[in-house]
Formats: C-alpha cells, sequence, structure tokens
C-alpha cells in the first residue's frame, strides 16, 4: 500500500496538465522556428564566402524548334558552357521555366519575392519602365564601374539608347530582334508573283495578295508574335506612333488609324489569317500559309522545320514614306541583390559582350547589336535592311500598370485587324480604356 | 482503496469530459480539491493526437489559411511583391475591378462556363454510368472506363495540343471534315463565336472521366436486394433508376455536383492557356484566368488579391446555396 501511495504521488508530480503542455508546446515551436530564421542567413553567409560564386541567368532559350535536346544545344547554352570552362571562379547556371518573356519574367519576380532573385534574367525590352520601377533592376553603372564604358564601346551606337533610362544603362543588349516577313518561296512561284513586287508597298501586298491566295485557297498572312509589336512597326511606317515621348498613348493619330485600317481592309480581302500565334505559325510551317509575320531569331527554328524553299522580306512600306520599323527582344538585366552575386554578374556580361560571346550569341539568328564584324546569316539580310533603315525601341509600356495598357492595347489590335470594330473606334477606344491606368505624373 | 487510489481512479474516468465538459460542469473534482492532471502515460495520450495532427494543420495552416489571409491584407495595396514600399490603396483594387470592361468580360465568361460545364460534367458522366453499368462484367466496359477516363490523366498542355492540331484553321482535321460537306473553314479559336465552345468541348473531354468513376463505384454499392426485389414488382428500368438507384447514389452526385462547381474554372485554365490565351478579345477568358494575368503577366498583385477574395466569396456563397438547399435531398442511407 505504502509502495503505491508512493506511485502516485511521482506520478502527480510528473504529470502535465494539458494547458501546460500546449504552452510547452508552443513555446518550443516558437524557440525553434526563431533559432531557425536567425540561423539561416548566418549559415547561407558562411556557405558563400568559402564557395565560388554561383550565378543564375534566368532566359527563355530552351531547345531550338526542330532539335532534339539531345542533339543541338541553344546558343545560350553554350554562352553559359563557354563561360563556366574559363573557370574565372564565377558558375553560370541557366534556367529557362518558359519560352515567354513574361512567364519567365513571372517567375524571376516570384524568386525575387522570396529573396533569391535570379542573378540575370533576359528581360524584354517593352517591360523595361516595370524593371527599373518595379523590380529594381541594377544598373551596369553600379556594376561594371569603370569597366562599362570600354563593355559598351562594342556596342553600336543605334542600340545603346534602348537600353538606356534616366540616364543609366540598365542592362546589356542581348537578344536583338525586329519582325520581318517570312514566305513560302515555293507558293510565290505557282502563282507566278515576285516577292520583290509584293512586298513593295500595302497597296501591291493587297494586289498581287490575291494571285498568292487564288494558290492555296487560304488566306496568305499570319501573325507570329503579339499583335502590337507588328501594329508599332506598321503605325511607324506610316508616320504615327504608339507612344509619345512622354510614353502617352498616340495610336488615334489620322497616320495610326490608317495604318491599322490597311490591315483590316488585308483581312477584308481574305488575306490574313485569324488565328493564334500557335495556329498560323504550325499552318506557315505546314506549307498551308504563304506567309508569316515575325520575329527575325525564328529564323534558326523554321529554317530547321519547313520542307519548302523559306525566304525573307523586310516589311511592306506605304507608299512614298520611310520604313521605320520596331526592335524587339530583350535585354540582359542584373537582379541581384548580393554584392558576389552582382560581381559574378558583371564577369559574365563582360563575356557575354565579348566577340567570343557575340560570336556563339549570333547563332541564334537575332540581329547583330555589336561593332564586331559577323556574318549574316542566309535569310537574315532582310532584317539588316530594316537595321539600316532605322529601328526604333519597342514601346516601353509606362508605369506599374503597363503590361496591363500592353494587353489592352493588343486586344484592340486584333479586334481591329479581324474587322470587328473600326479602326478609328478601336483606336480612340483603346485610348479611352488605357487611360486610367496611366501613370498620374 | 486509498483517498490516493480514489482520487486516480476518479481522474481516469473524468479525463475525457475535462476542459468544460459535462463531468467539469458537473463539479466532479479530483479528491482533496487539486488540479486535475495527467500522469506521464496520459501526457502521451494527450499529445499524440496533437502529434498526428500537426502535420496536417501545419499544411493547411501554411497553403490555405495564410494565404487566405496574406491575399485579404494584399488586395488593399498597391504592391508587386519587390519594390520596397506597400502603397495603402484602401477598396480601390476593388473599385477599379468594378469599372475594368476586362473584368467584366471575364465574369460573363465564367458564367458560361458554369452553365454550360456544371450540367455537362454532372449529368453526361451520370448517364454514360447508368448506361455502362449493364455491361459491368464484361471487357467493353474495361475498354469504354479506360477510354473515357485516359483524357483525365493526361496533362492538359498535351492534351491542349493535340486539341489545336484538331482545330487549326488551315490543317485541322475538323476544317478538313467540314470542308468535305462542303462548309466553309472556321478559324475556330479566334472566332469570338466559337472559341469558348472549343475550350468547353475540350474541358468536357478532359474531366469527364473522373466523374463517370466516381457513379459507377457508387452505383456498384447500391444493394442488389433492391433491385432485385423491384424486378419481382415489375418496375422498369427507368423506374429503377428514378425510384432506387438514383437516390441511393445521391451523396455522390451531390459530392460530384458540389466540387464540380467550385473547381470548373479552375479546370478550363489549362484549356484558355494553351488555346486560346482568353482570346479572341478576351470572349473566352474567366475569372481565373483573369487572376492570373492580372497576378502573373501585368504583377498586379493587389488588383489579383482583390480577385482571388471575389472569388473565395462567390465559391463559397454558391456551396453554401448547395448545402442549404440541395443536400436535404440527399439520401445518407
Amino acid at each position: 500500500m505504502a509502495n503505491r501511495d508512493a506511485s502516485a504521488i511521482r506520478r502527480r508530480r510528473q504529470a502535465v496538465s494539458r494547458r501546460t503542455f500546449l504552452r510547452g508546446a508552443s513555446a518550443a515551436a516558437g524557440s525553434a522556428a526563431l533559432a531557425g530564421l536567425a540561423g539561416l542567413p548566418l549559415a547561407r553567409k558562411a556557405t558563400a564566402a568559402d564557395k565560388p560564386v554561383e550565378i543564375v541567368f534566368m532566359h527563355i532559350w530552351g531547345t531550338p524548334p526542330g532539335e532534339k535536346a539531345a542533339d543541338i544545344k541553344h546558343p545560350s547554352t553554350l554562352l553559359i558552357e563557354a563561360f563556366n570552362a574559363r573557370n574565372t571562379g564565377v558558375t553560370v547556371r541557366g534556367e529557362t521555366p518558359s519560352g515567354d518573356y513574361y512567364a519567365t519574367l513571372s517567375k524571376a519576380q516570384a524568386q525575387m519575392a522570396a529573396g533569391k532573385p535570379p542573378a540575370l534574367v533576359s528581360t524584354p525590352w517593352s517591360n523595361i519602365n516595370f524593371a527599373v520601377q518595379g523590380l529594381q533592376v541594377v544598373p551596369l553603372e553600379k556594376l561594371g564601374g569603370n569597366e562599362l564604358q570600354q563593355v559598351l564601346a562594342n556596342y553600336k551606337e543605334q542600340v545603346l539608347p534602348l537600353v538606356t533610362l534616366n540616364k543609366q544603362t540598365v542592362g546589356l543588349p542581348l537578344a536583338f530582334s525586329c519582325p520581318v516577313m517570312y514566305y513560302n518561296n515555293d507558293i510565290m512561284k505557282q502563282a507566278g508573283v515576285d516577292p520583290a513586287q509584293l512586298f513593295k508597298d500595302w497597296a501591291s501586298f493587297k494586289t498581287l495578295g490575291a494571285k498568292v491566295r487564288a494558290v492555296t485557297g487560304n488566306p496568305i498572312l499570319g501573325l507570329g508574335n503579339n499583335a502590337d509589336w507588328e501594329a508599332q512597326s506598321i503605325i511607324q511606317c506610316n508616320g504615327g506612333r504608339v507612344l509619345d515621348d512622354n510614353a502617352k498613348p498616340v495610336w488615334d493619330s489620322p497616320e495610326a488609324i490608317a495604318a491599322m485600317a490597311t490591315i483590316a481592309d488585308i483581312n477584308k480581302a481574305g488575306l490574313y489569317l485569324q488565328s493564334t500565334t500557335t495556329e498560323s505559325n504550325a499552318a506557315f510551317i505546314g506549307g498551308s500559309l504563304a506567309i508569316w509575320m515575325g520575329s527575325i531569331a525564328s529564323l534558326g527554328g523554321l529554317s530547321k522545320q519547313v520542307k519548302f524553299d523559306l525566304r525573307t522580306a523586310p516589311f511592306p512600306v506605304f507608299a512614298g514614306k520611310p520604313r521605320k520599323m520596331s526592335s524587339g527582344g530583350s535585354f540582359i538585366g542584373c537582379y541581384a541583390r548580393d554584392k558576389d552575386q552582382q560581381r559574378g554578374a558583371w564577369e559574365f556580361l563582360k563575356f557575354v559582350a565579348s566577340k567570343e560571346g557575340t560570336d556563339i550569341w549570333l547563332k541564334t539568328g537575332y540581329l547583330n547589336s555589336t561593332k564586331y564584324d559577323a556574318p549574316v546569316l542566309p535569310n537574315q539580310d532582310a532584317a539588316y535592311i530594316e537595321l539600316k533603315d532605322g529601328l526604333t525601341r519597342e514601346s516601353p509600356w509606362p508605369g506599374a500598370r503597363g503590361a496591363e495598357i500592353q494587353k489592352i492595347w493588343g486586344t484592340y489590335v486584333s479586334r481591329i485587324w479581324a474587322g470587328d470594330i473600326s479602326a478609328e473606334e478601336g483606336c480612340k477606344q483603346a485610348k479611352q480604356d488605357v487611360t486610367p491606368l496611366l501613370p498620374k505624373t | 482503496m486509498t483517498r490516493a487510489g480514489v482520487a486516480t481512479a476518479v481522474e481516469d474516468h473524468a479525463a475525457p469530459e475535462m476542459d468544460g465538459g459535462p463531468g467539469a460542469r458537473k463539479g466532479v473534482q479530483p479528491a482533496g480539491g487539486r488540479r486535475r492532471t495527467w500522469s506521464r502515460y496520459r501526457f502521451w495520450e494527450t499529445a499524440t493526437p496533437y502529434v498526428f495532427v500537426a502535420p496536417v494543420l501545419v499544411i493547411v495552416g501554411v497553403f490555405v489559411y495564410w494565404p487566405l489571409l496574406y491575399s485579404t491584407y494584399l488586395a488593399f495595396f498597391d504592391w508587386n511583391f519587390v519594390a520596397p514600399t506597400k502603397e495603402y490603396v484602401g477598396f480601390d483594387n476593388f473599385v477599379r475591378l468594378a469599372h475594368d470592361p476586362r473584368f467584366h468580360r471575364a465574369l460573363w465568361g465564367t458564367l458560361i462556363y458554369i452553365v454550360a460545364l456544371v450540367p455537362a460534367q454532372v449529368f453526361l458522366p451520370l448517364g454514360l454510368a447508368v448506361l455502362l453499368w449493364p455491361i459491368r462484367r464484361s471487357r467493353a466496359q474495361a475498354v469504354y472506363r479506360a477510354t473515357l477516363f485516359s483524357p483525365t490523366v493526361i496533362s492538359f498542355s498535351v492534351a491542349a495540343l493535340l486539341w489545336l492540331w484538331i482545330f487549326n484553321p488551315l490543317q485541322g482535321i475538323l476544317n478538313k471534315a467540314i470542308v468535305e460537306f462542303g462548309f466553309a473553314k472556321v478559324s475556330w479559336l479566334s472566332n469570338p463565336n466559337t472559341a469558348i465552345w472549343c475550350v468547353i468541348v475540350v474541358s468536357i473531354w478532359k474531366t469527364i472521366g473522373f466523374n463517370l468513376l466516381l457513379y459507377l463505384a457508387a452505383l456498384e454499392a447500391v444493394p442488389n436486394d433492391y433491385i432485385e426485389a423491384a424486378s419481382l414488382d415489375g418496375a422498369s428500368g427507368w423506374q429503377m433508376f428514378r425510384l432506387i438507384r438514383f437516390p441511393l447514389i445521391t451523396p455522390t452526385f451531390f459530392f460530384v455536383l458540389v466540387t464540380t462547381i467550385i473547381s470548373v474554372n479552375d479546370e478550363v485554365f489549362g484549356a484558355i492557356n494553351v488555346m486560346t490565351d482568353g482570346g479572341p478579345f478576351d470572349r473566352s477568358t474567366n475569372i481565373v484566368y483573369y487572376l492570373y494575368e492580372q497576378g502573373f503577366r501585368n504583377f498586379q498583385i493587389g488588383s489579383a488579391s482583390a480577385v482571388s477574395l471575389l472569388i473565395f466569396a462567390g465559391t463559397a456563397a454558391l456551396t453554401w446555396v448547395q448545402f442549404r438547399f440541395v443536400e436535404r435531398h440527399v439520401h445518407y442511407g
């Protein structure tokens, strides 16, 4: 009996109430969380100091179209491998979350929010304002210091303004492109149409286009990119503009409206294919569509995929007016906050800007934005004609809601071209719709 | 028994009803008026359920409740996750939605998807299940079941690519077929009148198999005695379905109805994203795709959070209505 009493007393001393248990458990969990939060950055710093720098270059270039990953590496991969082979103490790791610029930027944004920003991201020209205001891209002046001018001296004068905002160089020009007309020369031969005459101006395009249509029985012109990009070039070629110098929309000018009506007329004539970009690309590759408006960056992929005589031509102009196309593509922006990461990023950027880096990169089909001599690839001359005529900056959509403005305008462009709304009404309504989204200042 | 022994016995019986349980209300106290305690054995008995539940609580807390609370907070700010400062904008994000024509189109699209897809995803698989039920012992049913279920396990990206090929305006098999019958080619995914219906067809094809399996399993569970009794009484096939089978599978029917209404707009997201991008002219978009665009293409986290709250409120309201007015007709057996 005495033993049982002692046992009961001991059990009572060792006993824990439910409230005590919950308090203890909460305190332990809280302590563990605090210890974890406090300890992680320290551990990370210690690790970073001991290891060579590894940086991430997030971009959109995966396996080239028409290739298998095991067979052919994209020039972006070759660029990274060539740099890593130099053993500079900086290792670059390429990441391709998506083939779409906006999805890639969104992924980068998520990583920035998580405190692990990719050091370098291929950032579309059109998002230059967002990169500066929204994502706090690190200007090259901060990265390169005294070396910067030497690096930038390798680039063509007309390219550098594209990466300059508020007198700061926001990134390194890399993917430099412009829209061109890809066409199926076999169809042109069957139609007995001289491509030089067809693409001379939009009036002759409409006239001769009917002969091309007669061969396939299909519309002849398909769109390969976001409509607002091609629209910018067409509007500019007619003397209009999309945004003025203060990034305010001016796409409702008579010149812009007339340019937009031109494509709507081509649609009315049965020459414009209403389709998604994926569909028009598939139809062109399959030989059902005669002409495809697309970026010169698609040249490499298309050349490998088509089974017909692929050719390119510069965009038609408006009679008596100069060609004034829009550039496109992306620059490499640095988003690293850590000093070591920034140092690593600059080392890689210097390599990209070198002759060796340029030679590797230009295998993509993009335009040469540097002063280094580089061979013009077959069918690339159309883009160089446009470059010579003068390429403008892709519309730098203004403010924090720039991407939304671009989307709204792009939707109106599609509606106008498809005949869903008149050019005049569409341009004016688009301006009304985006006005509340423009920055107040 | 000693007093200590009696106290222990009382504790053991009172333990499940402590902290305001019936025992506490009745004033059952351990001997000597001391605070009720547990032994070491009791400690583990108390702790074990918490240990088992903790992972789920953590996961639900981190991935459901925390995002919900944080989204609510973010809906009142203009922020992109990266800028150093968040600008408090009050209800501006909600006011902006009320005036945004694209949001109105997304709401309209959402309504069309619900009206078209909910009946299709709830009743079509039910009809197919009833048709397949008589051949449940044959190999043919396994073939049908596999054929109808296989689209469910294919990723939307792959499935949509297949349908892109079918719908292609110049090379698609669908247009080639209708041209054979003398009709003109249609730009299925670029025509504002047809694009949304293409998305609906693909969504039905993609999701019908899962609900079909649920219904087949429910029909399997219907006791055969009832069917045999009804059969002896001369009930027709329709009567057996209407008066016996359907009432007995109403729990499954209710589950399918509730989950379909909750998930239908999520499920079409994949098809919209790959096939139409919400176009042409935002005519195939819905509220979930609008949210995605606001958050991940336009980088408007505050606006996207406001949309997510509206989706949550709408879904919660619809679910409440179903539990309030439909569940009363469910026979839980």
